[in-house]
């Protein structure tokens, strides 16, 4: 239910139409991201190398999702396009994930293979700067979207009243991306996907979601499809960046910044973890609290809470807000045993005496 | 017989120290009394954009609303620094803080006037009804 | 750890968050002594009660919690585990003192009010006396009596009456002037029945400010009350007779009722009830017309439960 709802064309916040220009090396972007003051010429570099990618918008407001995106190039408006789709950090217990997605003609298939795109699990980080370089050269033909979820966004989407799974977010995350490019013009004919979970039935939803479209879902496709292999360098250089510079929305002053790669089984990450524990607040943001990993610590080594929803689904505690019993929570027990009921004014607010301090 | 003859009393001289801290109301129960960082981790992630407040609490989306102490009445947090060890004795509490508005959390949801809290603060003009002097004639 | 449960009773608590009268905290200025807390026996319930004494004991104040589940507070850098908000309103002293004073009118003679009200369960009830509002509206009550120097009392039902008639005319008052939905409710159709439209939603507005009031005054001296301000009784939803009752009397199609008791504004306003209301009231009223011709007293009362 929610799941399509989500996926509806303007269900993500963001605005539709993105007034991308591109400059020499910055890509312009749009971004949903509202912010007052946004000046993306303040950014300061946090590691040696160009920054090819702009990553402005989502920072100066990483608690929400956001879509960035490079210029649409004209001939992906006139000839038959492929898409790859692709997402890096999935896995990780902090920051956020990164769904990206590249575009080309078909006939620039072997344009794209003779710039030795890979797999960005297999590259290392300096080469997939470069590459990402060399895609941005390509903007004559080869375009690129992501989709950056928060982690905020993944911790409340996953923890919320309705639950809203990982895979349900990831699932809406590419459809959005996809239909951007459909909006923006793009003649879409091939969509490769790169798949965690059962493929077969991804690929039914997909092809069924965009009629038209050839879709192969595939596990491997980032190293057997080089424009998926573009989609996942895109997708891994922004989740380096954003993870790397993090910008703690909270005052925390002095922090620690040595957490590793996000993986729960990266020693700095454990460490991290461990020791930024606050007892009543858990993490920042950065942080995703739907993680078990995160969990575990939270009820193990912080403050107990306690919601309205705790261990029940969202049905059942719907129903439990509605029918509790308000009136015999209300009455007042006599000495005599008989009842006097409080009257609404007090009971529909909440209000009770007080038999002492 | 009973605890009802111990009174408590309220410290009023303590108005003058008393600080006047942000006050929040959360939607969940935090099973701890004592100091938190709040600003540190809440007041500073705290989203105001056009009005509608949101905020993030051990991973759970809040949004929020500022609601102000009804007119001729003042927020007072009532503290007890020593506990008497029987309740036949007298207490004391003073006054610890004061506030005149505070901002509220749900949980997910927007905050509206139905909210029970927001409804709330109908008590103190009606119960100026109810308890004011009726007329003499 | 994870079970369910209210926040247990044996809790400790050494801080409260609190909305108080600024005339608590005003009385600072002057040289009264401190406010105390003090429990008292609540007229309603006959259980202690918590109250508190301003401006040295001339001022009474009721103190009532907001209280909903899972809440707790932040003041400034600091966590508190009970999120429960109290609200310190002055009170009328009358309301505690009449219990005491019914309980002498069954001696049948005037009195000394010191001798009446004296309670060694709640000794702290003599300070009722000290309030300004308890020497100026005593006569409310009472009849008085000067011996002397001494003033004599004895518990007057008809003035009490009186009295409380004039505290639900001044809270029908206010709750006209409120956003405070008042319809909705148990009531009745013969009042409505003999009066046009407008009179239906007076029902209302009565029958809520006599619940208000009877949460200060004994189940009783409630009943009387709802006599003299001739509201038929309905001592409780389940003896009103069912919704299908009422359909027998009238041909209209009965209305689906309308859930008033929601309506999620997102701009955060309050909205006035009165349109959705009326519409209600007005088949109630062609009900009555349609219905049996017979005078208010004599008639056979018809109860339903209006929506909900």
């Amino acid at each position: 239910m929610l799941v399509n709802s989500l996926s509806e064309p303007g269900a993500w916040p963001v605005e539709t139409c993105f007034n991308a220009h591109a400059t020499k090396l910055k890509v312009e972007v749009e971004c949903v991201c509202p912010r007052a003051n946004s000046n993306t010429s303040d950014w300061k570099p946090s590691w040696s190398g160009q920054r090819t990618m702009d990553l402005g918008d989502f920072e100066a407001d990483n608690s929400v999702s956001c879509r960035l995106a490079s210029a649409i190039p004209e001939v992906c408006r006139s000839e038959d396009c492929c898409l790859g789709i692709d997402e890096a950090g999935r896995g990780p217990v902090l920051g956020p994930m990164v769904y990206g997605i590249s575009f080309c003609p078909i006939s620039r298939k072997d344009d794209l293979k003779n710039m030795k795109v890979a797999d960005s699990k297999t590259l290392s980080e300096v080469e997939r700067e470069t590459l990402f370089q060399k895609l941005d050269e390509a903007k004559s033909f080869v375009g690129w979207a992501l989709q950056i979820l928060s982690p905020n966004t993944i911790s409340t989407s996953m923890l919320q009243r309705a639950k809203y799974n990982l895979n349900a977010l990831s699932h809406d995350a590419a459809i959005g991306l996809v239909q951007y490019t459909l909006d923006c013009g793009v003649q879409l004919k091939e969509v490769f996907v790169d798949t965690v979970g059962p493929a077969e039935k991804y690929q039914e939803k997909l092809s069924k979601r965009f009629p038209g479209v050839e879709v192969t879902v595939r596990p491997k496709a980032d190293s057997l499809f080089p424009i998926v292999s573009a989609a996942s360098i895109c997708a891994k250089v922004a989740r380096d960046h954003v993870v790397k510079s993090w910008g703690f929305v909270e005052d925390l002053g002095e922090v620690d910044t040595d957490y590793g790669s996000g993986y729960p089984n990266d020693p700095k990450t454990k460490s991290w973890l461990q020791k930024s524990l606050d007892p009543v607040f858990g993490y920042p943001q950065f942080v995703r609290f739907s993680w078990s990993t995160a969990k575990t610590l939270l009820d193990t080594r912080a403050v107990p809470v306690r919601w309205d929803d705790d261990e029940e689904d969202g049905e059942k505690a719907a129903a439990r807000m509605h029918c509790s019993s308000m009136l015999s929570y209300f009455s007042r027990e006599k000495p005599g045993g008989s009842v006097r009921e409080t009257h609404r004014f007090f009971s529909e607010r909440r209000l009770q005496s007080l038999d002492s301090l | 017989m009973s605890s009802n003859g111990s009174v408590t009393l309220l410290q009023l001289g303590s108005v003058v120290q008393a600080d006047k801290p942000q006050v929040h109301l959360l939607p969940c129960e935090i099973e701890q009394d004592g100091p938190a960082e709040v600003s540190r981790y809440f007041t500073s992630a705290v989203k105001d954009r056009k009005h509608e407040m949101s905020v993030s609490f051990r991973g759970r989306g809040l949004k929020g609303q500022e609601v102000s102490c009804p007119q001729a009445y003042t927020g007072l947090v009532l503290k007890e620094d020593h506990k008497p060890t029987t309740d036949q004795e007298d207490r004391t509490v003073r006054v610890s803080s004061v506030f005149h508005h505070f901002t509220y959390w749900n949980l997910e949801t927007q905050p509206t006037s139905d909210d029970a809290v927001v409804m709330a603060m109908a008590w103190p003009e009606l119960a100026e009804a109810i308890h004011g002097s009726v007329d003499d004639r | 750890m994870t079970t369910k449960k209210k926040r247990s009773l044996n809790i400790q608590n050494d801080r409260w968050v609190a909305i108080a009268a600024d005339s608590v905290v005003d009385a600072s200025k002057t040289d009264a002594s401190d406010p105390v807390f003090v429990r008292l026996k609540n007229p309603a319930t006959d259980v202690a009660s918590l109250y508190l004494f301003g401006s040295g004991d001339s001022q009474l104040y009721e103190v009532k919690a907001f209280d909903e589940d899972y809440h707790s507070w932040f003041v400034g850098q600091t966590v508190q585990r009970d999120g429960r908000l109290l609200y310190i309103t002055p009170m009328d002293p009358l309301y505690l003192l009449l219990p005491y004073l019914i309980k002498a009118v069954k001696e049948g003679k005037f009195q000394p009010i010191q001798q009446l009200v004296m309670d060694e369960d709640f000794p702290a009830c003599s300070r009722l006396l000290s309030c300004t509002q308890t020497q100026a509206s005593l006569h409310h009550v009472a009849e008085e009596k000067e011996v002397g120097s001494q003033r004599f009392h004895r518990y007057s039902q008809e003035k009490t009456m009186e009295w409380l008639k004039k505290k639900v005319d001044k809270t029908v008052k206010v709750l006209k002037k409120s956003n405070i939905s008042v319809g909705g409710g148990v009531k009745s159709t013969t009042y409505i029945r003999m009066k046009q439209e407008s009179d239906a939603q007076e029902e209302d507005y009565l029958r809520y400010a006599h619940g208000l009031i009877s949460e200060y005054i004994s189940e009783d001296l409630s009943k009387e009350l709802l006599k003299t301000l001739r509201l038929p009784e309905i001592s409780s939803p389940k003896e009103s007779e069912p919704p299908t009752k009422k359909r027998k009397l009238s041909d209209k199609p009965v209305e689906a009722g309308e859930d008033y008791t929601k309506f999620n504004s997102a701009d955060f306003t309050r909205k006035s009830w009165g349109s959705g209301i009326s519409k209600l009231e007005t088949h109630f009223a062609s009900i009555g017309t349609g219905g049996l011709g017979i005078g208010k007293r004599e008639a056979s009362i018809h109860f339903h439960r209006n929506v909900l």
